[in-house]
């Protein structure tokens, strides 16, 4: 009977490591592609989703990047107006959200709403409507914070002063700015003076969301660039019977669909689809881009 | 990573992992069922002996007479004609096609679930045995004598259709990946590339030879045939006792190697996306930093592992194969590996249950609707059913989750039956045979428990 007990004490120790085993592996669901040693960030920039008709041939990239303790952060664009004003701004939240971008960022929360307390980038597009620039700050953007840069017409160009913490190319002075496309705001007054939201570059905007979900307004939003999710594939869990809702935001045209429950939708180029329906089929279902065949977002739908 | 078995190109839709609490009940039941099992063994064997009942002998003639050979044969061979032709001239896309559904789900899956409860089905429809005989038939009647074969290498047994049922599930699993997806008309090919193979063993080896050694489709669904309750002897359809006729399965050598290469290929398929996807990755890495292609160094990171699981299996069965050795009294090892081989087709079949169950149930909606009525996916509605889709409501994560456990539990307590049976044989003193049964039921406490730890992974 020493035998049995051997055995018995065997089998224990045997399922008691497989139980171990099978709990260890539970929580590896992390499916975020490969990380990048730089420090650097890279977004590009696309139409946001009510920008003027013209928009949507904007295009380029924005760079964040931070170098003992202090962040740069430079965009290059094409496909403006020519010879235009323009502004960018560094902001906390993702492309994708409603209002694109959320609030500016800022160094000091709650502080000066100029440079160096946050990062502008000013420029006025050439002849062929390109333009670059730069900002540097000497203080580090903490990681997460720098959501994505938003681009606008300058509508304050004319009462421009010289900031500090940024490198403008040019000064010139133009006064025939369209201003039919200026809908809100006040000159004056630097939140709303530059409104005319025209194209966003996602940062770190994703990973923002899904810290604070508040800021997206509780609804996750894929970002898809370059025909990829940019924070790799979307894991979303739902029980059986809530709302199963996200927004897909692309800058190319798709059409998303979602298997198993059989939704489809188009997404223009740099626009934003939101999906919403009820979680009435059990299992794990893909949710693809469909002309490319790239998964976006996995679906568990729990009992 | 881009990592796309058939399953997912063919379905929209994957099982949820089986949640903790239902794992861990799983595991108690297996392991309180095991010792009652030792506890409660009878000490004569019960599989061993053969318990057939003839049937009517009209059911027999109708079944199993010439028109039915004739009627079943020409019916297989015009279903792999079609999924051939599916393949080559339908669409490229996976799920629209009829081949890919009907090669990889309806046969590859269907046969083995069928043949488990009702016997070896599949040697009647079995187009390639059907095309041989047919042959042998006009060879004979031409040449007014049979058809001469070599002598089979007996040595080799069934290690043909072991390592032709890795290359299967190599194409079904491994192939579609780094991007790129298995078409249809690359199965089509394939089945075209086995069917020429095939017919040449037969004409080199004789045809029923090659079905039980070499030919990977007999003797796989002939394995789980085993299992089911109804049997042929003489041309007379009997009842036999389920299990009964697994025991003399294993009598020709590699069989094991294809009952573990049955567990192993099930096993990487249900790991290589959950427990083993990060060593994967890995050593894609070095692989493709070496200068390998993409694509390439992606399947040999996966056939890696699939070896590396058959040699895990084959390890496993190994350590309890020595393990009864030393129990005084014991036959020789190899006596022993080729006499327990059979106890693990129970647990093949419950992995093969657990891990592809819910496919099956919800892909055939796709093969008896849409499928058949446009089987190129070229717009066709040739029953009236194109329209219709998959009801992905008609069971329940729950149902699926609970079907999967209990297929463990019974595949467990069904591989301790007849191992315990098999132990009764070598060893006459029943308590001999008993100790010698702690080893085989740590072999499949591991297969059992690791089939539920492997449902139990997040997947993806």
């Amino acid at each position: 009977m020493k035998d049995v007990r051997k055995l018995t004490v065997a089998l224990f120790v045997l399922v008691a490591a497989v139980a171990l085993v099978a709990c260890g592996g539970g929580d590896d669901s992390t499916t975020g592609t490969a990380g990048e040693e730089s420090q650097a960030v890279r977004g590009k920039f696309a139409a946001v989703a009510d920008a003027p008709a013209a928009a949507s041939k904007v295009t380029g990239e924005a760079e964040l990047e931070r170098t003992n303790g202090g962040t740069t952060v430079s965009i290059s664009v094409s496909g403006l107006e020519p010879k235009t004003p323009y502004i960018a701004h560094l902001h906390t939240g993702g492309c994708g959200q409603a209002e694109p971008g959320g609030p500016h960022f800022q160094f000091q929360k709650g502080g000066s709403e100029e440079p160096p307390n946050e990062i502008h980038l000013r420029f006025t597009s050439d002849a062929a409507g390109e333009g670059e620039a730069t900002a540097s700050s000497k203080r580090e953007v903490p990681p997460g914070e720098a959501g994505s840069v938003v681009l606008h017409v300058d509508e304050s160009h004319h009462e421009m002063t010289s900031y500090g913490a940024h490198e403008s190319e040019t000064v010139f002075v133009h006064e025939g700015v369209d201003h039919s496309k200026e809908g809100k705001g006040h000159e004056g007054e630097p939140q709303h003076a530059h409104s005319d939201k025209i194209a966003c570059a996602e940062l770190e905007g994703m990973a923002a969301t899904e810290d604070d979900p508040q800021a997206a307004g509780d609804v996750p939003t894929i970002v898809v660039r370059d025909g990829e999710p940019v924070d790799g594939i979307a894991e979303l869990e739902y029980s059986a019977g809530d709302e199963i809702r996200f927004r897909v935001t692309s800058d190319a045209a798709e059409e998303i669909h979602v298997h198993g429950y059989d939704l489809a939708k188009d997404v223009p180029a740099g626009g934003t689809v939101e999906f919403a329906f009820p979680a009435d089929l059990e299992g794990i279902y893909e949710a693809e881009l469909e002309q490319l065949g790239i998964q976006i977002a996995e679906l568990r739908v729990n009992p | 990573m881009n990592y796309l078995p058939l399953a997912h190109a063919l379905s929209a839709r994957e099982d949820l992992p089986v949640p903790a609490w239902l794992f861990a009940w799983g595991a108690s039941i297996v392991l309180i069922v095991s010792f009652f099992a030792l506890a409660a063994g009878w000490r004569s064997p019960r599989f061993e002996q053969r318990h057939e009942r003839p049937l009517g002998a009209g059911l027999s003639r109708a079944l199993l007479g010439l028109p039915a050979q004739i009627v079943c044969g020409l019916l297989g061979v015009f279903l792999l004609g079609v999924a051939i032709y599916a393949g080559l001239e339908g669409t490229v896309a996976p799920d629209r096609n009829f081949a890919l559904t009907f090669l990889f789900v309806t046969c590859w899956l269907g046969f083995p679930f069928f043949s488990a409860i009702l016997g070896d089905v599949f040697r009647p429809f079995n187009p390639w045995r059907a095309i041989g005989r047919a042959a042998g038939a006009g060879f004979q009647a031409i040449a007014g004598q049979r058809p001469a074969h070599l002598a089979y290498p007996e040595r080799l047994g069934r290690w043909p259709a072991a390592i032709g049922l890795l290359a299967v599930v190599w194409l079904e699993v491994i192939y579609g990946s780094g991007g790129v997806v298995l078409e249809p008309e690359t199965a089509a090919v394939a089945a075209l590339v086995y069917s020429v193979y095939t017919l040449a063993m037969m004409a080199a080896f004789g045809v029923e030879e090659w079905c039980d050694r070499g030919e990977v489709f007999s003797v796989y669904f002939g394995m789980f045939g085993r299992l089911g309750i109804f049997g042929t002897r003489d041309g007379r359809l009997e009842r036999r006792r389920p299990f009964s006729a697994a025991t003399g399965w294993a009598t020709v050598p590699g069989s094991a190697a294809v009952v573990i290469a049955s567990i192993a290929t099930t096993s990487f398929d249900g790991a290589s996306e959950g427990a083993i996807q990060d060593p994967i990755e890995t050593v894609y890495e070095w692989l493709a930093d070496a200068g390998i292609g993409l694509t390439a160094s992606l399947r040999l990171s996966e056939t890696l592992f699939m070896l590396l699981c058959f040699a895990a299996v084959a390890l496993v069965y190994t350590l309890g194969v020595r393990g009864m050795r030393t129990v005084p009294g014991a036959p020789s090892l190899s006596t022993l590996r080729a006499g327990f081989a059979h106890t693990l087709i129970p647990i093949a079949l419950a992995y093969l249950v657990a891990h592809y169950f819910s496919l099956f149930v919800f892909q055939e909606q796709a093969q008896f609707t849409y499928l058949l009525s446009d089987p190129l996916g070229t717009g066709a509605d040739l029953f009236g059913t194109a329209g219709a889709g998959v009801d992905y409501n008609v069971i329940s994560a729950n149902t699926i989750w609970y079907v999967q456990v209990a297929s463990l539990v019974v595949g467990h307590v069904m591989g301790l039956m007849l191992a315990h049976d098999r132990a009764l044989v070598y060893w006459s003193d029943y308590r001999k045979a008993t100790a010698s049964q702690y080893w085989m039921l740590a072999v499949m406490v591991a297969f059992t428990c690791f089939g539920l730890y492997l449902l139990s992974v997040a997947n993806g």
